[in-house]
């Protein structure tokens, strides 16, 4: 275990360089950024010596190491607000978007791909691929004012957007979790289907088990383990900050935080947020490498 | 009483707002959002008038020589801490923002020598040059002396004396208007689309700008919105980097503003009250110069002007903007009437930091950008003097030129406007037309032309509404 999260050492490094270089390629500096365009040369000199910005290369970057070490992301350029205040206000927001999310995504997604592998080449079938594909061509841009308009507006069951209620949560967790739920229905539907046609299948239909035992015992845990990889990776998707969805429904989450800061070009608080997403994504990628793991005794020895 | 409802309960004005206000202590914010805030906050020494001539605010002004201005308060005002504000508030307001070395603001006051307080009611300020303009600067929010000794984070908890005062920022800010207890909520909704959703859904009370006409036109079908509109006064404009190709003619740069239908952009998509312009400062303006006439729409000219520069057909130039969608919209539409004038305008649509950060090195052909709340003439000199190529100023398009120098030293406002739209260093485009739309729980809202939030004092819920 040790061992597995060690070869994580060198991509956090590397994340951490690049986020640091981003700081430097961007054109323009926080002194610009702070001072404006009127102001003399002496006063962005002493500006530049205070934030530390005079020294070398290799000074900053093991400045801001040592900090990041410690915990400390520095303060956002515009508010002065510490930055990992402002993250913990945000990581939560976006991690309980993206669990609802997924379990919206799961719900759907894994029944209707089921449902339709049994049904193949049937009307049912036919219905939920054509459904599927569609949900899956729609932007959340174009998803999510529709959703807005009929289920806040028309309806008025949902707030429009905000974070002012328990249910304000349940339209962006849509937006994004039926985009989710169409590729999940498409990869259960494939993957189930593959199983289907395998000799331990007959073997199990030979021995006269129900076709319900053949199901549940023998096909889905092999047919769900291609999702487990799906699942992580959307997961990583949306840890990283449903950015539009975060955007649109203003969902003050790690996306929201990440585009805000690059179009206000806080550079401390858009290196932190590529950090902590960069962080999440090589974690759940690890986590689920474990679980496929600890699903499939063949890739264990790998 | 405004603000409560049929069972006695009070709720806020939910103004949804198109980017929240990032920093509200007045010596740092820059932000549209933030000034429009703070001037609901906080006081300042120097207001103006419609027609932009400075007038008192907290104080009235005389100044006694070249280099000294008296500053007399006149209004008995009291800050929201309940500590009367005085002449040693202004002084430690204006000192502490020159002692600040992280402030975009302080550069503008580096002439200050020195401040001093002869009573409690009057400040005096020495200057090391001679400036007369120096009273239309002092605009900054007065902020409590005994606060700044704390080094109280007025960012976050803005403390001030002006008609609203902060009641919680958490999530959102709520301010609490002073007269009678009327709260409202800024919320930020980026999305013009959810804005206007909000506000027809009622989750919003208010919104004003920041949307496309469309949605303007749409807004004014509903039974249950108000639309309001009026003049603006932030002035749109094409920059023309002048030591670019060609650009340095004046007669290709003569060209472009013939090429351009400024008339049918307005009349098409842009909201009423919209006007065309053609100085920074609007005609009301004691500066400005209404007998300067638009360039009209003749793309058969503008070939000609350009075949006569020995500009070979069609001329290639590069527009950059930001990636807003309406910006996009009229970068379109701009290169579909430069198309006829034999202008092949290329769009470069970047993202904001990166796009402002080209404009500022002089990294462009041509832009689009908007000034916004510009109050006094001596923008012509940040803007055009051969001396203010940045960073020491705005001469973003790197225009150099003697005769406007001397206008400019000689503030003949009506000659440097007339010098500007001859030789034409920036194209003007329009004043776009500003407009607040509300459902009808409220009334007595009206925009302001440059945009800013001052209809909050006077706004009311409407009582046949609620």
């Amino acid at each position: 275990m040790i061992k597995r999260f060690a070869t994580l050492l060198p991509v956090v490094f590397g994340v951490l360089c690049l986020t640091f270089a981003l700081l430097h390629l961007v054109p323009g500096d926080p002194v610009d950024v702070m001072l404006g365009e009127s102001a003399s040369a002496a006063d962005r000199t002493a500006l530049k010596a205070q934030l530390g910005l005079d020294q070398p290369l290799l000074v900053q970057f093991g400045q801001y190491v040592m900090h990041l070490l410690q915990g400390d992301f520095g303060a956002s350029i515009h508010t002065q607000t510490p930055i990992s205040q402002l993250l913990w206000q945000a990581y939560p927001a976006t991690l309980l978007l993206a669990i609802v999310a997924l379990a919206i995504g799961l719900s759907i997604g894994v029944p209707l791909g089921i449902w339709s592998a049994l049904k193949a080449g049937h009307w049912q079938d036919v219905l939920i691929t054509m459904l599927s594909i569609r949900l899956a061509a729609m932007p959340a841009f174009w998803l999510g004012p529709v959703l807005m308009l009929v289920f806040a507006v028309w309806l008025g069951w949902f707030p429009v957007s905000g974070m002012t209620s328990h249910v304000a949560i349940v339209l962006p967790a849509l937006t994004l979790g039926l985009g989710l739920s169409a590729i999940l229905t498409r990869m259960t539907r494939t993957s189930l289907l593959e199983v289907l046609n395998e000799d331990y299948i007959r073997t199990a239909r030979a021995k006269g088990l129900s076709e319900r035992q053949v199901l549940l015992k023998h096909a889905l845990r092999a047919a769900l383990l291609p999702l487990v990889t799906i699942v992580g990776l959307q997961m990583g998707s949306l840890l990283a900050g449903a950015v539009i969805t975060e955007t649109i429904f203003s969902w003050n989450g790690i996306g929201r935080l990440l585009v805000d800061s690059i179009e206000k070009r806080d550079y401390p608080v858009t290196q932190a947020c590529v950090l902590v997403v960069a962080f999440s994504y090589v974690l759940i990628n690890q986590a689920t490498d474990m679980v496929y793991r600890w699903l499939d005794p063949r890739t264990r020895a790998a | 009483m405004a603000g409560c409802q049929p069972d006695g309960s009070s709720r806020s004005l939910i103004f949804a707002v198109a980017q929240a206000p990032v920093n509200l202590d007045p010596r740092f914010a820059t932000d549209a959002a933030s000034e429009r805030i703070n001037r609901l906050i906080y006081q300042r020494l120097v207001e103006f008038d419609a027609s932009s001539h400075e007038v008192p605010g907290l104080a009235t002004w005389q100044m006694l020589d070249a280099l000294h201005y008296r500053f007399q308060l006149t209004q008995s005002a009291v800050f929201h801490d309940g500590k009367s504000l005085t002449a040693a508030d202004v002084k430690a307001t204006y000192e502490s923002l020159l002692q600040l070395k992280n402030s975009p603001h302080t550069a503008e006051f580096r002439h200050i020598e020195h401040i001093s307080t002869p009573d409690a009611k009057t400040i005096d300020f020495a200057l090391s040059h001679p400036d007369p303009h120096f009273a239309a600067r002092l605009m900054v929010g007065i902020l409590p002396a005994h606060l700044i000794a704390n080094g109280h984070d007025f960012g976050h908890q803005p403390v001030g004396s002006g008609p609203f005062k902060l009641d919680h920022w958490q999530a959102e800010l709520q301010l609490k208007r002073l007269s009678d207890g009327l709260t409202v909520r800024f919320e930020e909704v980026k999305d013009p689309n959810v804005r206007v959703l909000k506000l027809k859904r009622g989750e919003a009370d208010l919104i004003q700008g920041d949307l496309p006409p469309e949605l303007v036109k749409y807004l004014q079908k509903q039974s249950n919105v108000t639309v309001n509109t009026g003049i603006g006064a932030n002035y749109s404009y094409l920059g023309l980097n002048v030591q670019a190709d060609f650009l340095r003619d004046v007669r290709v740069r003569r060209a472009i503003a013939h090429a351009i239908d400024t008339r049918a952009i307005i009349d098409k998509v842009m909201v009423s009250h919209s006007r065309q312009a053609n100085a920074i400062l609007p005609p009301e303006h004691y500066a400005g110069n209404a007998a300067l006439e638009p360039y009209a729409y003749q793309p058969a000219l503008a070939r000609q002007l350009l075949q006569s520069a020995g500009v070979k057909l069609p001329l290639t130039l590069i527009y950059k903007t930001s990636t807003d969608p309406q910006r996009v919209r009229l970068a379109t539409i701009l290169q579909a009437q430069m198309q006829e004038a034999g202008i092949d305008l290329q769009i470069k649509s970047l993202d904001w930091g990166t796009f402002f950060a080209d404009v500022q090195k002089g990294n462009f052909q041509i832009y689009g950008l908007t000034w916004v709340g510009i109050k006094t003439p001596e923008i012509y000199s940040k803007v055009f003097a051969s001396s203010s190529l940045p960073p020491q100023g705005f001469n973003r398009g790197r225009y150099q030129d003697p005769v406007l120098d001397q206008l400019l030293r000689k503030e003949d406002w009506p000659a440097v406007t007339s010098r500007l739209h001859s030789e034409l260093p920036v194209i003007p485009l329009w004043y776009e037309g500003q407009f607040a739309a509300y459902r009808n729980t409220i009334v007595s809202y009206r925009p302001m032309p440059d945009g800013n939030w001052d209809g909050l004092t006077k706004v009311v819920f409407n009582p046949a509404a609620n």
